[in-house]
């Protein structure tokens, strides 16, 4: 099946490639994952999964297929296997770098194989995970990206918490902030621990793979 | 299947219990009742190197009265809180709602305490704990310490209860006279709820003087409607009045979609259960 995603960091197409290929950078924002082997443009690496209850350990390998820095370009193929139990995934991820005004638009293509089980589950199911995590990895990605001299700006204010049952406010009609993936998740772990953390780990390996190449 | 192998600890004190759990480090589980844990132990989505059980420390079950407040120990299970005089008497809507809680077996062995740990969004109890401002003493090896109901809930399977340190006891205050309901969205009667609204009221003369509403599966954590509890404040509690009050119930919430209902569907299901919750518990 496949996925898209896009999102647009604050950083030219050169600088974003950088930051993508740079381990240090891009390490950080995936908590328990390491890289352990590399060689050329394969890679080796596991990944310590923590969800309340849930605690697994991925062992995952990848390689580059295709690698383009003029036109902001690559493409990994990447496995992760459960290290106790026996979920797999296997994924193939294109991405895309484009300039745009505001900074880099930065377009991701996942083409998941998931066996056994999981694949018997829905698209929808799949999306919605996939965008959660991409979610956490950009905003710590666009973070790291946003250089500190141009952006002096300070914190933003945190919303306060919504208030339960209050009439909506009239002007907010159209409000894209609400974070389903949150609320999806703990029926998914019910339902689909395994084979959402299948695809967690499809996706890590491919981060891991994205940040290695250099 | 069968667990990883682990090494296994039934320490008899809390001393003791913090400080397996200071050895042992993040490699730790606790396990209470295990109705959650063996499961994912079983399923091996979790491999802990030691299992720390807290079932033979015998301070941290029982009920009692302190002032205002009853005091329940994190290891009475369910069983022994539906059965309890006290909680009866002063905190009906823990009743209501433990009694909805999967199946017998469960309650047997599940707890209080473990239930409220694991912070299951879709759990039952964390509503109920919002609902009736309830506070949480966390015990770690510095002492001490009580946090508020508000507080516990930080996210997703996540509490206040931070790592090297054991939930101990649950401080409900007296609501005495209350009416109460538990009304529960369920299609198999021990699953999880799919939306669930506890609702406990104190009412006279048919007219509600002061609502508390907790709300199950409606977001990451449990929700307290607080906005909904103003609007039923001095609102008689007939089906018409009821219904106008709790018709924003749903906003602010961000409830999840999955095979069971997308998160439109429990909007509209939490407004529904809502009403019968407060109708119930005002004995309509």
């Amino acid at each position: 099946m496949e996925l898209q995603h896009s999102f647009t960091v604050p950083s030219s197409p050169t600088d974003t490639w950088e930051a993508f290929t740079d381990v240090a950078s891009v390490a950080g924002c995936f908590p328990g994952a390491e890289v352990t082997q590399t060689d050329g443009t394969e890679f080796e690496g596991t990944c310590k999964v923590k969800l309340g209850p849930i605690a697994l350990v991925y062992s995952g390998t990848g390689r580059f297929v295709e690698q383009d820095p003029e036109q902001g370009r690559f493409v990994i193929e990447a496995k992760g296997k459960d290290k106790r139990g026996n979920g797999t995934a296997g994924a193939t991820v294109t991405a895309t770098l484009t300039p745009v005004s505001s900074g880099t638009a930065v377009a991701v293509v996942t083409d998941l194989q998931i066996t056994g089980k999981p694949a018997q589950f829905g698209r929808g199911v799949i999306q919605d995970v996939s965008d959660k995590l991409l979610q956490q990895f950009v905003s710590c990605l666009e973070q790291r990206l946003t250089p500190p001299e141009t952006a002096p700006h300070e914190p933003e204010p945190e919303a306060p918490p919504p208030v339960v049952g209050a009439p909506p406010p009239l002007a907010e009609a159209d409000d894209d902030a609400l974070d389903l993936g949150g609320a999806l998740l703990p029926v998914l772990v019910k339902n689909y621990g395994k084979q959402a953390l299948a695809v967690l780990v499809a996706l890590l390996v491919v981060l891991r793979a994205v940040r290695r190449r250099r | 299947m069968i667990p990883a192998s682990f090494d296994y600890t039934a320490p008899t004190t809390i001393d003791e219990a913090l400080a397996a759990l200071a050895d042992a480090g993040d490699e730790a589980k606790i396990i209470a009742g295990g109705q959650s844990l063996l499961p994912v132990l079983r399923m091996r989505l979790n491999a802990p190197s030691t299992v720390i059980d807290l079932g033979r420390i015998d301070g941290l079950r029982g009920i009692r009265e302190e002032g205002d407040a009853l005091v329940i120990g994190a290891m009475t299970t369910h069983d022994d809180v539906m059965h309890d005089a006290l909680v009866h008497e002063h905190a009906l809507l823990l009743i209501k709602a433990t009694s909805t809680v999967a199946d017998p077996q469960v309650r047997h062995r599940g707890t209080l305490g473990g239930s409220l740990a694991h912070a299951d969004p879709a759990g039952d109890l964390g509503a109920v704990a919002l609902a009736l401002d309830a506070s949480f003493v966390i015990m770690g090896r510095d002492g001490s310490r009580t946090v508020a109901a508000d507080d516990f809930f930080v996210g997703l399977f996540e509490t206040a209860v931070g790592e090297g340190e054991i939930l101990t006891e649950i401080r409900i205050p007296k609501h005495t006279g209350w009416g109460a309901h538990y009304e529960k969205f369920v299609r198999v009667v021990h699953q999880w709820s799919i939306v669930a609204v506890a609702a406990t009221v104190h009412h006279e003369g048919g007219t509600i003087h002061e609502a508390r509403i907790g709300l199950t599966n409606m977001g990451a954590t449990p929700l307290r409607a607080r906005a909904t509890e103003d609007a039923l404040h001095g609102v008689f509690a007939t089906d018409e009045d009821v219904r106008a009050a709790v018709a924003n119930i749903a906003e602010g919430t961000d409830p999840p979609s999955d095979l069971n209902g997308d998160a439109e569907y429990r909007r509209d299901l939490a407004v529904v259960l809502a009403r019968r919750a407060v109708l119930h518990a005002c004995g309509v």
